[in-house]
């Protein structure tokens, strides 16, 4: 049984042998390659993986040492960690799209010898920095093209390294059993991996995770999810984060499901329709990606065909969360839900590779309501996790059946949360990590004196469910000048979620109340302007157009309310807002490159509106610079309207109005 | 890689020659008196202003024309024109200005076309497809996905090509020529209409085939800067009169040349 994992086995490679006995001609591994699904058995995968690291270790490959991983989803990648794992070493995976700089600084950082990589793209790309990387002796490449002519001092194919493997295995039969000790010599404390944080609140970081924590969390959601043997998964997440190593590659080894790698990255759609996963994650912006490339095509669908697709939907809305949460459901919506199944809900899950997901889970932005309920409504069982690097992933996640779209589910199984004074989630887990590498005061900042890890991360647990509800970076959580907590990005993700309103900034850290300033989407409003006949000549001119002051005011009134519904946000009630008249713009240094507001600088830019929002005046006027594409600069000039929303009195038995 | 007719040509040696090639269309001379050749595994670029003359060279080439007067050697073996089913036999591949795709066919189906010469079975057999058929087509498929991979469309091998972009129906025309092995490939104005991006993936698919395959390439191109790195050597045309030939280097600093591209103060 899988769930004794972590009683037989405390590291990967145990795993994996245990793994090739128990389920040997089951597949671990599938990958697409020039058009069709190869697929190797648990067994064929030990066997490779043995040459594999025989071949690692003739190269001088040893024990503690780390070798980076840089590339895809790709099989010969994950036997890399595996084979490497298998003489002791560490492997350190570094994302693939990561420029030379970065590459250069984690490969110097984790003194990495060795280097597993994809192609020649990533070669060249380490070859570039080749002078920052003294320790770098040898890089194992997977796909030979372009690399004929290359300088092989340094190159050697992982094909050759593990032919040479095989070949020394069958020669020499004592070098089955040194192996066979190396393996039973790893133990469950020991290093296993490192994952870099991908650094965007700081310089990245290693956070060293060992074979002995790993396996016990993964053993907890596999038991959790109830995964097994017979489930299939699709990776195509970045290799480097937490997030593939934890859900394909440890609950993989740990129940002998199938892992399948994608063509490329191009084709993981497609791949995922042929593959059609059990176990599925996907982050909130692939699902929003998902649903709007589907309502596109339905509007180009026959009249007939669209009609029943907005029905149907309609019911599913109705009827489907609560027929997927096994709630009391009338009859009549029970036999429209099933007529809408076959006609619609089944054929669309088929389209989109999702009609076996048993599981599914989301994670590392808030979600959209609208969007989370729409999966579920269609009857996959989407569900948040919420978790981090540190935790080796899972904090909490939510179980199946108490599913809400504004929470992250209560704590995992043998996770143990506590919310700090300031309002900070810590978390003790069995995953947890054992230190940053090479940065013991790092580690010590984020750990308390008993034992618990600090996430950074601001929340607190919702009184009707008990589960954590997560609102912001701790750091970035201010207070109203009466005490209350005031998350500014819950507010504006809260905004966000309205398909008008692009970006919002809240301010209201030491001030009397909460203001916002809101930007709208171009192509929704403006599309909304087509079909309501608002002419207008310039964004400015519709930011300011009196209707859509009237829209975006209905939108703030309905976060309000939402917020007036729960005890601890209700006095983070939006009093007053303005449009603004131009798109906050990373040229302009408004917005990182990631399109993450810089909220320090906005105050300061638009201070005038900022003043104006709380002096009670109906309107003010600004004049800022802005950057054109070609660099050239210009001013523009502004006279912004205020407008005050009307708080929703506080609702249940709190008896204080707003 | 199939060796057609004709005695083995090795790298450096003249693949094809063109000597004093001549064509007219009626009273207009498209061409007249041209030499030049093209040596094995080379990039040859052919470039000239407007109505030089370009793609009739190429037309010339792969027998789609005749020219009035002149020899064309191809692989040593002389002739007045070339016929296209010799150009195709022979291993001369080529794309088009326009492109030239069967447009309701999937990305996958395009290219196997390019695999027609190469199949031996004849209909009969293909239309029942068992056996001997079967195991052609599979490794023809086989050869197929290699090119896909080469040229990364594996996410677009099943969508009908009308519905793609304008540079990625050019890879699949591509991809449809070296579906051939060509031994010569042809192509005529590989960039033109593409963004930079575009250009610069070309450009590095160009410089692959060349590589990996060792298949020689003459070109047209308009964009002088993907024209001086890409290839190996320059012929330029004006007026259907070969005005200089040389390294792209030899080209740029030629008066000729420049007159031609900028005009000439009278």
């Amino acid at each position: 049984m899988a769930s004794d994992a972590a009683a037989t086995a405390d590291t990967f490679p145990k795993l994996l042998i245990r793994n090739a006995r128990l389920y040997g001609a089951r597949p671990s591994m599938r990958h697409k390659d020039l058009g069709i699904w190869q697929t190797w058995t648990w067994k064929e995968v030990e066997e490779l993986v043995r040459a594999y690291a025989t071949g690692l270790s003739r190269l001088g490959l040893k024990r503690g040492e780390t070798i980076a991983i840089v590339g895809s989803n790709r099989p010969k990648l994950y036997w890399s960690v595996m084979a490497a794992q298998m003489l002791g070493a560490v492997p350190v995976p570094v994302y693939a799209d990561a420029v030379a700089d970065e590459l250069s600084f984690v490969l110097a950082h984790a003194d990495v010898r060795f280097a597993a990589v994809e192609d020649q793209e990533q070669i060249d790309k380490i070859q570039s920095v080749l002078d920052r990387l003294p320790k770098l002796e040898l890089m194992f490449y997977d796909e030979t093209r372009g690399l004929r002519d290359y300088d092989h001092a340094k190159l050697r194919a992982m094909d050759d390294v593990i032919a040479d493997g095989r070949q020394a295995l069958a020669a020499d039969p004592k070098l089955r059993d040194w192996l066979d000790a190396e393996i039973a010599a790893g133990k469950g404390s020991d290093p296993s991996i490192i994952l870099y944080t991908s650094g965007t609140t700081g310089a990245s970081k290693g956070v060293v995770l060992s074979g002995e924590r790993s396996i016990r969390a993964a053993t907890d959601t596999v038991k959790f999810d109830k995964l097994t043997e017979n489930d299939v998964a699709l990776a195509y997440l970045p290799l480097a984060w937490v997030g593939d190593h934890y859900l394909n590659y440890a609950q993989g080894l740990v129940a002998g499901f199938c892992t399948a790698c994608p063509e490329n990255a191009e084709t993981a759609m497609f791949d995922l329709r042929e593959i059609g996963p059990s176990f599925y994650f996907a982050p909130p912006r692939t699902l929003e990606v998902l649903l709007t490339r589907m309502m596109i095509r339905m509007e180009d669908a026959s009249p007939l065909k669209r009609k029943l697709f907005h029905y149907f939907l309609g019911v599913a809305r109705q009827y489907g969360e609560r027929i997927l949460n096994k709630q009391a459901v009338p009859l009549k919506g029970r036999l429209l839900y099933w007529l809408g199944n076959v006609l619609v809900y089944a054929p669309l899950k088929n389209v989109l590779g999702l009609s076996r997901v048993r599981v599914a889970y989301t994670a590392g932005e808030a979600i959209g309501p609208d969007l989370f309920a729409f999966y579920r409504s269609i009857g996959l069982n989407l569900k948040q996790l919420y978790g981090q690097t540190e935790a080796f992933l899972y904090v909490t996640a939510q179980p199946d059946g108490a599913i809400y779209s504004d929470t992250v589910g209560p704590a995992c199984p043998n996770v143990d949360i506590r919310i700090a004074e300031n309002g900070e989630v810590l978390f003790k887990s069995p995953g947890m990590f054992i230190g940053y590498f090479k940065d013991a005061a790092k580690t010590a900042e984020v750990t308390t004196p008993d034992g618990y890890v600090m996430t950074g991360d601001a929340g607190y647990f919702d009184e009707k469910t008990g589960h954590l509800k997560i609102i912001d970076r701790a750091k970035d959580v201010g207070r109203l000048n009466d005490g209350t907590m005031f998350p500014p990005k819950y507010i504006e993700n809260k905004l966000k979620f309205f398909p008008d309103i692009r970006e919002a900034v809240a301010y209201g850290d030491k001030r009397d109340f909460v203001t916002v300033m809101l930007n709208i989407d171009l192509t929704a409003v403006s599309s909304w302007a087509e079909r309501n006949n608002v002419s207008y000549g310039s964004y400015q001119e519709l930011a300011g157009h009196p209707l859509v002051y009237a829209m975006m005011e209905k939108h703030v009134a309905e976060v309000n309310s939402a917020m007036a519904a729960d005890k601890m946000l209700a006095g983070n009630q939006i009093k007053r807002f303005l449009i603004l008249h131009k798109e906050l713009d990373a040229d302009d240094g408004e917005l990182t490159r990631t399109q993450k507001v810089r909220r320090g600088f906005v105050a300061d830019r638009y201070k005038p509106l900022i003043d104006a929002l709380y002096s009670g005046a109906r309107e003010a006027d600004i004049s800022t610079e802005v950057t054109f594409e070609d660099g050239r600069k210009g001013t523009l000039a502004a006279r912004v309207r205020i407008a005050d929303v009307q708080p929703v009195a506080v609702s249940g038995n709190l008896g204080k109005a707003a | 890689m199939r060796a057609p007719d004709g005695p083995p040509v090795t790298s450096g040696d003249v693949l094809l020659s063109i000597d004093n090639v001549s064509l007219s269309f009626g009273g207009v001379k498209a061409i007249s008196g041209v030499s030049f050749d093209i040596r094995k595994g080379e990039i040859r670029a052919i470039i000239g202003p407007n109505g030089a003359g370009k793609t009739s060279m190429l037309n010339i080439i792969n027998g789609f024309y005749h020219p009035q007067q002149g020899i064309i050697t191809f692989k040593g073996e002389a002739r007045s024109k070339m016929r296209p089913h010799d150009a195709a036999d022979g291993g001369i591949a080529r794309t088009f200005q326009n492109v030239a795709l069967f447009r309701g066919m999937s990305a996958l189906d395009n290219i196997m076309a390019g695999r027609t010469l190469k199949m031996k079975r004849n209909m009969f057999w293909q239309m029942l497809r068992i056996g001997p058929a079967l195991a052609e087509e599979v490794e023809h498929r086989h050869r197929v996905e290699e090119i896909i991979d080469f040229l990364k469309i594996q996410e677009i091998r099943r969508t009908p090509v009308s519905r793609l972009p304008y540079g990625l129906q050019k890879r699949v025309e591509l991809g449809r020529a070296l579906a051939m092995e060509p031994e010569l490939l042809l192509l005529d104005e590989p960039m033109a209409g593409m963004n930079i991006e575009e250009k610069e993936d070309m450009s590095r698919f160009i410089l692959d085939v060349n590589e990996h395959y060792g298949t020689t390439i003459a070109l047209i191109e308009h964009d002088m800067g993907v024209v001086m790195d890409l290839s190996d050597r320059v012929v330029v045309l004006d007026h259907g009169i070969k005005i200089a030939d040389g390294t792209p280097q030899e080209v740029k600093s030629n008066q000729a040349v420049i007159d031609a591209y900028l005009g000439v103060a009278h």
